[in-house]
């Protein structure tokens, strides 16, 4: 029996197991590739995408439990050429090293951000460190949020100190 | 190499390409010089080069080492773009095919490893560059009938030397190979970089925020099969039988049947092929499989450390004409296996048909890939082809090649694409670690003066479990009943043939203190455990080894372990520059927080010199790391920004292992599985990090890597100075 859902703003009918996770009808029934498996048990954050709005680990979301919702990957997380302010800011700082989380750690970000335009620095780690990150990009992913941050507060607040500092001789 | 001395047109070779441009190929020096005896002949097509300029204006630049974080993609792209004097962004990178030529000259094989990938090309591309540059300036100037030295470049157009005429690239390559080249094409002088040594953004960065960079997991065929296997839990079990017809009922499995490396279960979707997994009934046949258990690894490690005390591999002075015992001091360390753990989970896809196959693999080694496949075939290396992604990390684990016999062992048996996933259970459980290794360190003190340093290395070496397919790697004509010979001969043959296996020596063997007496040894023993290069490989184990017992002898010095290190490094002046400026950084020596304490290590790995200094503290029982200060001497920089990133990627990566890294076996069997039981720092216990570069002429040495191996010793000399207890094994426990 197909399962209905909308993914990107296009509804999609799945012909599918029910206990699908959506990750891989995401990856293979609609080729969203961004999507990644890391751990297939919601350890790692690397699948994360949203689901009505809220991040979701589409690894260990079965497809039955998301009929008629809308998920937004990071496919869609930006519509037309021009790019989500987070992942400019993610090409700015030069955060991905091999990249394979970093779909999952800017739908988490995006969400954060959406919920909450000016979060601490305690606030940011404190919802991005369930996505785990093998390469060691963490100390970027902080800047590259705390970028986007400053944007959206008014001028003249002090930006937080950068994670990796770079010392002069 | 050496690379300055180098006749650049000896290696560099200008033809017309299929496309009517330019083609630029290189042929390294070293690639043939195993000395072997054999010729280099692989009898194989070779459609590309290194550098590819068309009529059209595209600059095509065909990547030779794998992208898989470290940022080769970036970096040589960028060596090539500078004497080119076109921006990096306006090249288009390409992943190479297996060839020869394509080859990394510092091992004789296409891999991707060892924190050389800017120090391997450096040379090479650059005049790759500039010889294209200066054949295109030359076609110019016969065109305005000017000097050629009168002319100058800029982003892709050679400028007439009295006026505004300019020539795009595109418009001279037809007659650009007309041109000659010089014995020797001058390089610009740094003053002149515009590209190289500055902070510039990653050119894969678009691509891998928009979920659009292709990875091998997401590689994706029409009328691609699903395919996952079930191994035995204890290596080199073998399935006797399993429950064929249950698994051949359920919905969507195509096929089941039993390989080399054991049951594999094809079905049209991945998630069926996962649920046909999980009813699968195995009887194994565990008569060669390994029972290790617990601490049956150590316990052997003494025996082997009593029972032999190893090869020499560095003796200064004499160490046994020194008194016995008086004054000798003794330490013992352990380090457990550990797993790779990349993001990626293994993965691999093969298509076999007309006597060809063809794989797409995030692999580390292409060529030894290609060997891997032709095992498990009926083809010939030249009739398989390899197609590289990026990688989703590497770390050393994807040198090896398993997860691609696998999917080749599949796909002889099927007439359709076949994608192989590994689950993050098998991908712990069956990989190949970084071995578990034993120190007994032995060091004569008088008074406060360092006389004697006897270092003995207990475990196995990664030659042995890598020349499987390494050697026939090198031979890819040679046919293929010669394999299992060529691997053997490849062992015998270390040191002669090939190179010497250092896997468990290095960082041990080149000990940089000024000590009158120093010996370094191997006992090699090896439990069976499946082991490959792991990021820093023997640097990673021989660092906290040399680096804490530095630190104890210090203590019993009574001295400083700043000053003490200080004290035996007058020869060596890039040591004792980063050691310096780290302490200097890190205000070593200057009051703390109540409750936190510092500990420094220096080590040099890969060429590269770093001294860092951590900065840690013992919360509600749990070990807190706050501030790592790292300065780092790797030489001429490409690029700042990512060798920030690559050392601090190096020392999250050596925390990880601090804190939480160990794989344990039972009967055989690695007890962890997923990221709940063998843990990734996560951004909450990430540290802050200071990273200061030192400005150097030097060539430039490898950044990958040498992160990890000081932080561990760094930490462990911290927490010795905040408690007293002196960490000997890891990981640390608080």
């Amino acid at each position: 029996m197909a399962i209905r859902l909308t993914v990107n703003g296009q509804s999609v009918s799945i012909d599918a197991e029910p206990d699908t996770p959506l990750l891989w009808v995401l990856r293979d029934e609609l080729k969203l590739k961004g999507t990644k498996f890391g751990c297939g048990a919601g350890l790692c954050g690397a699948c994360t995408v949203h689901v009505n709005g809220a991040p979701a680990r589409s690894c260990s979301t079965a497809l039955e439990l998301v009929a008629g919702a809308e998920i937004t990957t990071i496919e869609g997380l930006s519509s037309g050429a021009e790019l989500h302010p987070l992942q400019k800011a993610w090409i700015a700082e030069g955060v991905p090293q091999c990249g394979y989380c970093q779909s999952g750690q800017i739908m988490a970000a995006a969400h954060l951000l959406a919920s909450n335009p000016s979060p601490s620095r305690e606030e940011v780690v404190a919802t991005m460190t369930g996505n785990l990150c093998r390469c060691g990009t963490y100390p970027r992913i902080i800047a590259a949020v705390e970028s986007v941050v400053g944007q959206y507060q008014a001028a003249g607040q002090s930006p937080a100190v950068t994670p990796v500092a770079r010392e002069g001789a | 190499m050496a690379g300055s001395e180098m006749n650049r047109r000896d290696f560099l070779k200008v033809s017309t390409a299929a496309s009517g441009g330019l083609l630029l190929s290189l042929s390294l020096p070293g690639c043939a010089s195993l000395d072997t005896g054999y010729q280099e002949d692989t009898g194989e097509w070779r459609p590309d080069a290194w550098l590819e300029l068309t009529r059209d204006d595209r600059i095509v630049f065909t990547l030779a080492r794998v992208e898989m974080g470290q940022g080769t993609y970036t970096g040589l792209t960028t060596l090539v773009a500078e004497e080119l004097d076109v921006p990096p962004e306006r090249i288009d990178v390409v992943f190479a095919p297996v060839d020869a030529a394509y080859r990394n000259p510092l091992f004789g094989l296409q891999l991707t490893g060892g924190s050389t990938s800017v120090a391997s090309s450096w040379e090479p591309l650059r005049a790759a560059g500039a010889s294209a540059r200066l054949l295109l300036v030359k076609a110019a100037a016969r065109v305005w009938q000017v000097e050629a030295g009168r002319c100058s470049t800029r982003d892709g157009v050679v400028v007439h030397p009295d006026g505004p005429d300019v020539l795009r690239y595109g418009q001279l390559v037809h007659l650009a190979e007309q041109e000659s080249l010089p014995a020797e094409v001058p390089l610009k002088p740094r003053s002149e970089w515009r590209y190289l040594g500055r902070d510039r953004g990653r050119l894969d960065a678009h691509a891998k925020v928009t979920g659009q960079a292709q990875y091998g997991i997401d590689v994706d065929l029409p009328g691609m099969l699903y395919a996952v296997m079930v191994r035995s839990p204890r290596y080199g079990g073998n399935p006797a039988s399993f429950n064929r017809e249950t698994l051949l009922g359920m919905p969507g499995v195509v096929d089941a049947f039993i390989t080399e490396r054991g049951i594999a279960i094809v079905a049209d979707r991945y998630w069926r092929a996962r649920k046909a997994q999980q009813a699968i009934e195995v009887t194994w046949d565990n008569r060669e499989a390994i029972a290790v258990s617990g601490d049956d690894v150590f316990a052997g490690y003494r025996q082997a450390a009593t029972d032999d005390p190893g090869e020499t591999e560095r003796h200064d002075g004499d160490v046994e004409a020194l008194p016995e015992y008086e004054g000798w001091l003794t330490a013992e360390y352990e380090q457990p296996y550990l797993a790779h753990a990349t993001m990626e989970p293994m993965n691999a896809t093969a298509w076999y048909r007309d006597g060809h196959m063809e794989i797409w693999a995030p692999t580390q080694a292409p060529d030894l890939g290609r060997i891997a496949a032709a095992r498990q075939s009926d083809l010939s290396p030249g009739e398989i082809t390899v197609h590289t992604t990026f990688l989703g990390g590497g770390f050393g684990r994807r040198l090896t090649q398993d997860y691609i016999e696998e999917v080749a062992a599949i796909a002889v048996r099927l007439d359709t694409p076949v994608k192989l996933i590994w689950s993050r259970e098998e991908d712990m459980r069956h990989g190949f670690l970084r071995p578990a290794m034993l120190h007994r360190m032995t060091a004569r003190l008088e008074g406060e003066v360092l006389t004697g340093w006897d270092h003995q290395i207990v475990g196995p070496q990664i030659l042995d479990w890598y020349v499987r397919n390494a050697a026939p790697a090198q031979y890819p004509w040679a046919p293929k009943f010669l394999y299992d010979t060529l691997g053997k001969v490849g062992l015998a043959a270390e040191g002669i043939a090939t190179p010497k296996d250092i896997s468990a020596i290095e960082g041990a063997v080149d000990y940089p203190y000024q000590v009158p007496n120093v010996r370094v040894r191997h006992t090699h023993t090896d439990p069976g455990v499946p082991i490959t290069w792991w990021r820093s490989v023997g640097y990673s184990h021989n660092g906290f080894a040399v680096e804490t017992f530095m630190d104890e002898l210090a203590h019993h010095a009574g001295a400083d372990p700043y000053q003490f290190r200080l004290g035996l490094l007058a020869h060596e002046p890039r040591h004792r520059q980063v050691l310096e400026r780290a302490a200097r950084h890190a205000g070593w020596g200057e009051p703390q927080a109540e409750g936190r304490a510092r500990g420094m290590a220096l080590f040099k790995s890969f060429g590269t010199y770093v001294a860092q200094v951590v900065e840690a503290s013992v919360e509600y029982g749990e070990i807190r790391v706050h501030r790592v200060v790292c300065s780092v001497d790797c030489g001429q920089v490409v690029n700042p920004r990512i060798v920030e990133d690559q050392i601090a990627g190096g020392i999250l990566f050596g925390l990880t292992a601090a804190l939480y890294g160990e794989i344990t076996l039972q009967q055989g069997e690695i007890q962890q599985s997923n990221f709940h039981d063998y843990r990734l720092l996560p951004m909450h216990q990430a540290p802050m990090i200071k990273i200061d570069i030192v400005d150097s002429d030097e060539p430039p040495t490898g950044v990958g890597e040498p992160g990890v191996p000081p932080v561990i010793p760094a930490l462990g000399n911290a927490l010795f100075a905040l408690t007293g207890n002196r960490q000997r094994r890891l990981p640390f426990r608080a």
